[in-house]
C-alpha cells in the first residue's frame, strides 16, 4: 500500500481554540499510517466571510493554500467541515471557469505564485472511510466503545453544497454513522444531525444561533444520546462551549458531551481522557470515558 | 411496481393542522413517473379530498414544492421510482418552514410578505436621471440566475435561520433583492442595501447551504447573499455586527494569515459589548481554550498574502462580481 501523503490544514480554530483536535489528529493518523506534512505557509481560508469583504480575494487567498498543497505534491486534509466546504466551492468555481482561473493566477502572480488547478480536498472522515478503510480501522481499536450511543452530528459544511463535495448524499448521509459503528458505538438516529449548529451567527445574532444549538442538543439527547460527536471544530464551539449559553437562553439542563471525530477514535484505539483532551471541553465527556 | 406513499394530512375543519396525521396510498409506478402524477392519480382514482398545489408539471410554476422524504423538491420534477428506491421509502409532508392549510398546501402569506419587503420591482436610473444604461452579456450574467427563481419556496423551507427566527428575511426574498441590487439600470440600490443591512436581513444568515442546495433552479441564494454582502460593504454600510466581523476576517488574515479570534470579537461587538463576554473567556479559560490575540504569531511568507490584499485592492474598482 502506498504511503498515505496529505498537506495538512488542520483550519485556524484547531490552532486556538479547539486544538485537542488537532492534536489527537496527529496521533490518531499516525496510528493508521497517514503522514500529515504541515502547510507552513497555508492562509486562513476565510471561512466564507473573505468571500462576504470581497470575492477575487477570496478566491486568491484559497488559491494561495492549493498553490502550496501543489507544490507538496500532495491533497490537502482537513479536519474542518468549514475549511472543507470555503475550499471545495472555491476549487470547484476556478476548475470549471476558465476565466476565473486566469484572473485569479493573475492576482496570485503578484505573489509570485501559480495554481494549475489539480489539488483535491478531503476531510480526515473521508480519508479513514476511502484511503484508510473502514476495516483497517476495526483492526487498530483496542477499547470498543461498547454500550455508548453517540449522535453524529453531520452538521451543514461537510454535506453541502453537494456539486463541490460529493462524497456523499447530504439526505441520506452515514459516513459518520460508519465510523460510529466501527469503533464499537451505536450510532443514534436523531431529526437535526444535518442541520446548522448556529455558528456563523454567534456574534451577529447570538439569540438564534444558540436556539439552534440548543435545539440540535436537545434532538439527540431525547432520542437517548450519550455524547455527540462532530467532524467540525467550530460545530463543536457551539455544541460544547456555547452549551451552557444556549441552556440559559432556552431553559433546561442539556449537559451533552460532545466529541472531535478524531477523539471518538482516538479513545477507542486505547487512548486515555487525557491523550485526547477531554479535560478541555466545557461539559465534561470523561465520565463516559473515564 | 407498486409503491407505497405516506401522506401527512390535515385539515382545517379537522382537529387542527398543527398535529396532523399521516394516510398511506398505495399506486402502481411506471419508470418516469414523477411524485405529482402520482399525487394526480390518486387524486383521481382514490381520494379527492386530498390537498395539494400543482399547475404547469414542468418545473416551471412552483406550485408544487413540498418535503419529499426530508428534503424540500418540485413534485413534478421528481421520479418516484428513484425517490422510493433512494430511500427505500416514500413520505409527502408539506412545505417546512411554511403553515400548513390542508394537507399539502401551505400558507405563502408570510413568503408574499418578505418578497413585498424588499421591493421587488426596479427604479431605474433612466427613469430617475433621465440617462439610457448599456447593458453588457456580463451584467446580465451577474443577474441572471437570481432572475432564474420560481418563487417556489423550497429555499426558504430549508432555511435554518427562518426555522430558528421567522422574521429573518429569507433566502428567496434576499436572492431577489441580489436581482436588482445586481442590475446596472437599478438607481435605488445602495438604499436597498441599507434596509437589507438592518437586523434580521443578510447578515442573519447562517450559511449552512441549505438554500443552495435545493433550489430546483440552481439560483444559488446564498451566493447571492454573499454578493448583497460584499456590495453592502462597498458602500460604506458598515456599522453592524456583520459587516464588522467581515472586515475584521479581512484585517486579521492581512495582519497576521489567520484567524485571530480574539481580535475579531472585539472587533465585532465592540469594545462595551465585549464586557459581557468576560463570564464566558473566564470559563473557557478554566480549560485552556480563552483565545489570546495573536501578537507574535503569524505564518510564514506573509508577504505573498499582503501582495495578493494589495493587488485585489487595485483592481476592485475595475471588476464587479
Amino acid at each position: 500500500m502506498p504511503a498515505l501523503k496529505y498537506a495538512y490544514y488542520p483550519g485556524c480554530a484547531s490552532k486556538s481554540i479547539t486544538k485537542e483536535a488537532d492534536e489527537t489528529t496527529r496521533i490518531v493518523s499516525a496510528a493508521f499510517g497517514m503522514e500529515l506534512h504541515d502547510m507552513l505557509k497555508a492562509n486562513c481560508c476565510g471561512a466564507g466571510l473573505l468571500a462576504d469583504y470581497d470575492r477575487q480575494l477570496h478566491l486568491a487567498l484559497n488559491a494561495r493554500i492549493f498553490a502550496e498543497a501543489e507544490v507538496m505534491g500532495m491533497d490537502i486534509l482537513t479536519i474542518c467541515s468549514t475549511c472543507l466546504m470555503v475550499m471545495s466551492v472555491a476549487n470547484r468555481d476556478l476548475k470549471k471557469d476558465p476565466a476565473l482561473l486566469t484572473a485569479t493566477n493573475a492576482v496570485l502572480e503578484k505573489a509570485g505564485l501559480h495554481y494549475s488547478g489539480n489539488v483535491r480536498i478531503k476531510h480526515l472522515l473521508w480519508a479513514l472511510i476511502e484511503d484508510v478503510g473502514l476495516d483497517a480501522v476495526k483492526k487498530k481499536i483496542k477499547r470498543p466503545l461498547k454500550a455508548i450511543k453517540v449522535a453524529p452530528f453531520y452538521g451543514c459544511h461537510s454535506l453541502r453544497p453537494s456539486d463541490a463535495l460529493g462524497f456523499e448524499d447530504p439526505e441520506l448521509p452515514h459516513s459518520l454513522d460508519d465510523v460510529i459503528k466501527a469503533v464499537g458505538a451505536e450510532p443514534v438516529d436523531y431529526d437535526g444531525k444535518t442541520k446548522c449548529c448556529g455558528f456563523q451567527a454567534d456574534l451577529m445574532a447570538e439569540d438564534m444561533a444558540v436556539s439552534m444549538t440548543a435545539r440540535r442538543l436537545k434532538e439527540g439527547k431525547t432520542k437517548g444520546a450519550d455524547c455527540f460527536v462532530t467532524p467540525c471544530p467550530f460545530c463543536h464551539i457551539n455544541l460544547d462551549n456555547y452549551q451552557g449559553v444556549a441552556e440559559k437562553k432556552t431553559g433546561g439542563r442539556i449537559d451533552m458531551p460532545v466529541l472531535h471525530l478524531a477523539q471518538l477514535v482516538g479513545l477507542a484505539l486505547g487512548l486515555k481522557a487525557g491523550d485526547v483532551g477531554l479535560e478541555r471541553h466545557l461539559v465534561s465527556a470523561e465520565r463516559l470515558f473515564a | 411496481m407498486k409503491i407505497k406513499l405516506r401522506i401527512k394530512r390535515c385539515s382545517p375543519l379537522g382537529p387542527g393542522c398543527a398535529e396532523g396525521y399521516y394516510q398511506a396510498y398505495t399506486i402502481d409506478a411506471r419508470p418516469g413517473m414523477t411524485v405529482l402524477d402520482a399525487l394526480l392519480s390518486i387524486f383521481d382514482e382514490q381520494d379527492a379530498s386530498l390537498g395539494f398545489r400543482r399547475s404547469c408539471r414542468s418545473a416551471i410554476c412552483g406550485s408544487c414544492a413540498m418535503t419529499i422524504n426530508g428534503a424540500a423538491k418540485l413534485a413534478c420534477s421528481t421520479q418516484i421510482i428513484v425517490e422510493y428506491e433512494k430511500a427505500g421509502a416514500l413520505t409527502l409532508e408539506p412545505l417546512a418552514n411554511h403553515t400548513p392549510l390542508k394537507d399539502l398546501i401551505v400558507d405563502f402569506n408570510p413568503f408574499w410578505r418578505k418578497m413585498e419587503k424588499i421591493r421587488p420591482y426596479l427604479k431605474p436610473v433612466s427613469m430617475i436621471e433621465g440617462k439610457a444604461v448599456q447593458i453588457t452579456q456580463d451584467d446580465l450574467g451577474r443577474i441572471d440566475k437570481a432572475q432564474a427563481c420560481i418563487l417556489c419556496g423550497s429555499c426558504n423551507a430549508e432555511c435554518s435561520s427562518l426555522e430558528a427566527d421567522d422574521r429573518f428575511t429569507g433566502p428567496a426574498a434576499l436572492a431577489k433583492a441580489w436581482r436588482f441590487v445586481g442590475d446596472v439600470r437599478e438607481a435605488g440600490g445602495r438604499a436597498r442595501l441599507g434596509r437589507l443591512s438592518d437586523d434580521h436581513g443578510v447578515w442573519d444568515c447562517v450559511r449552512c447551504v441549505r438554500c443552495t442546495q435545493v433550489c430546483p433552479k440552481d439560483v444559488d441564494p446564498l451566493k447571492a447573499i454573499e454578493r448583497l454582502r460584499e456590495r453592502a460593504i462597498e458602500e460604506g454600510i458598515t456599522d453592524n455586527p456583520g459587516a464588522r466581523h467581515a472586515l475584521s476576517m479581512a484585517a486579521s488574515v492581512r495582519r497576521v494569515g489567520l484567524l485571530d479570534e480574539a481580535a475579531m470579537t472585539l472587533k465585532t461587538l465592540g469594545f462595551l459589548r465585549s464586557l459581557g463576554m468576560i463570564p464566558f473567556g473566564l470559563k473557557m479559560e478554566m480549560h485552556g481554550k480563552m483565545p489570546m490575540p495573536m501578537i507574535f504569531s503569524q505564518i510564514e511568507n506573509i508577504d505573498e498574502v499582503r501582495a495578493i490584499y494589495d493587488e485585489c485592492e487595485r483592481i476592485k474598482p475595475k471588476i464587479r462580481t
